[in-house]
């Protein structure tokens, strides 16, 4: 049987190989999703109707039931395992808050609209909120949606849900991935994950010999630390602050 | 008109495509022989209960089948949409390697790599589906229209020793010169636009 014929996996390290397949796995309790963008964020210390962890900080577009339900969906795209930890510890949410104020707020409406539905879907599919689903329910709902099939099932996704999918797991995969002065890939969690040893203006043939033995150590700077690279806007609101804060 | 008798039209145009089982006759005809293919669930011509789709927990169905064909060493069942695809059929499902001991398949076979088959069908493999996933994805029809789903049934003469991977195009080249038996139930679903 020839590789590309394998199933595609879902465990963490085929996604990383492939940065394309599905990955899966649970978190924990939301209330209803509001279906408006007015609602002021509230930090991590509001306590919800269940006792499940929350929303770890605060968001500036997302709502805090908006934040929990993104992180249940970033931990089941890269989970924490065995390899180590997952776009939850990289706060990649975090990273796609912040870009939905700036390079990604095009897509600001289509995350508001798109949570919401996924939250009614959930409901009517499976009869419950995501976050309180069993872990395979949680994963079943997620590939329903993936593959577009949630679209037609009357929750309100404007568009095919596969584009919402498609949407969302890019964005966990830049915030995983993405330098952390974008607000992810917090404590360059992303970069050891998958061994990238940083960035680097100069490379030695011996860094070179180093690296393909393993044996180099990770540098971990973000790219902005060097006044050669051009800081991206991705707040032009966030004045007097430096991302990544 | 009632629910059974309102996709009876489409049961009838899948049988004049000759999707539907075989006859008796035909079954002389061909050598191939007609399995009884049945579930606890759902009924040829009927609606398919929203569990086994997206609008509900989209768990694969029970499925069971007698009357193997004397003979048979292996089984396969593949459920396919002959009304979509580019070219038809789109594949929901696709299950091989199912060992001639058993008489169906339980509701709900496993859509992760760590779930294990149940010890009944002990080898049996989920290929890949139209989405190119090893498990089962039911029906999600554009709303209004309805679809035959058909699940069949095959019985051959020796087990085929499939890896895992598979489509429905590689299982039909793989039981070339083996197939023996085949036997079809065909539900129907469709679904409805969200109101206004």
């Amino acid at each position: 049987m020839s590789d590309e014929r394998k199933p595609r996996g879902v465990t963490r390290r085929d996604m990383l190989r492939s940065a394309g397949a599905a990955g899966v796995t649970a978190v924990v309790g939301v209330t209803s999703l509001p279906a408006t963008a007015e609602t002021p964020p509230v930090t991590a210390v509001e306590q919800t109707t269940t006792s499940a962890p929350m929303a770890r900080e605060a968001y500036e577009h997302l709502t805090v039931d908006e934040a929990v339900l993104l992180e249940a969906i970033a931990d089941h795209l890269i989970p924490a395992d065995e390899h180590g930890p997952g776009a939850v510890d990289a706060h990649a949410v975090r990273f796609i808050d912040r870009a939905l104020g700036g390079a990604l707020s095009n897509s600001l409406d289509a995350y508001h609209s798109g949570l919401a539905a996924f939250d009614r879907y959930c409901r009517s599919s499976r009869g419950g909120s995501f976050t309180s689903l069993s872990h395979t329910d949680q994963v079943s709902a997620l590939i329903d949606v993936e593959t577009g099939a949630a679209t037609g099932a009357g929750a309100g996704f404007v568009g095919s849900s596969a584009a919402f999918f498609g949407m969302v797991h890019d964005h966990v995969l830049q915030g995983t991935f993405g330098d952390p002065y974008y607000g992810g890939n917090a404590n360059f969690v992303g970069w050891d994950l998958i061994g990238y040893p940083g960035v680097r203006t100069a490379v030695t043939e011996n860094d070179q010999l180093r690296l393909e033995a393993n044996e180099l150590p990770p540098f971990r700077r973000s790219a902005y630390e060097w006044d050669n690279f051009e800081k991206a806007s991705v707040n032009a609101g966030r004045k007097g602050r430096r991302h990544g804060d | 008109m009632p629910a059974n008798l309102r996709y009876m039209h489409l049961a009838l145009v899948g049988l004049g495509l000759g999707l539907g089982p075989t006859s008796t006759t035909a079954v002389a005809q061909s050598g191939i022989h007609t399995i009884v293919v049945e579930s606890p669930v759902m009924a040829s011509g009927e609606t398919m209960p929203r569990t086994y789709t997206p609008d509900g927990l989209n768990l694969s169905p029970p499925l069971t089948w007698r009357n193997l064909p004397a003979g048979t060493r292996e089984v396969a069942v593949v459920c396919a949409d002959f009304g979509a695809g580019n070219p038809p059929p789109w594949v929901h499902w696709i299950v091989y390697g199912i060992p001639a001991t058993a008489s169906g398949l339980p509701e709900g076979l496993p859509i992760m790599s760590d779930q294990a088959m149940p010890d009944e069908l002990a080898g049996a493999v989920q290929g890949h589906n139209g989405w190119q996933r090893p498990y089962y994805r039911g029906p999600a029809p554009p709303a209004g229209t309805p679809h035959l789903y058909h699940f069949t049934v095959y019985a051959f003469d020796q087990a085929l020793l499939l890896g895992p991977g598979l489509t429905r195009e590689d299982l039909f080249e793989a039981m070339d010169g083996h197939l023996i038996g085949r036997g079809e139930l065909v539900p129907v679903y469709e679904r409805f636009a969200a109101p206004e």
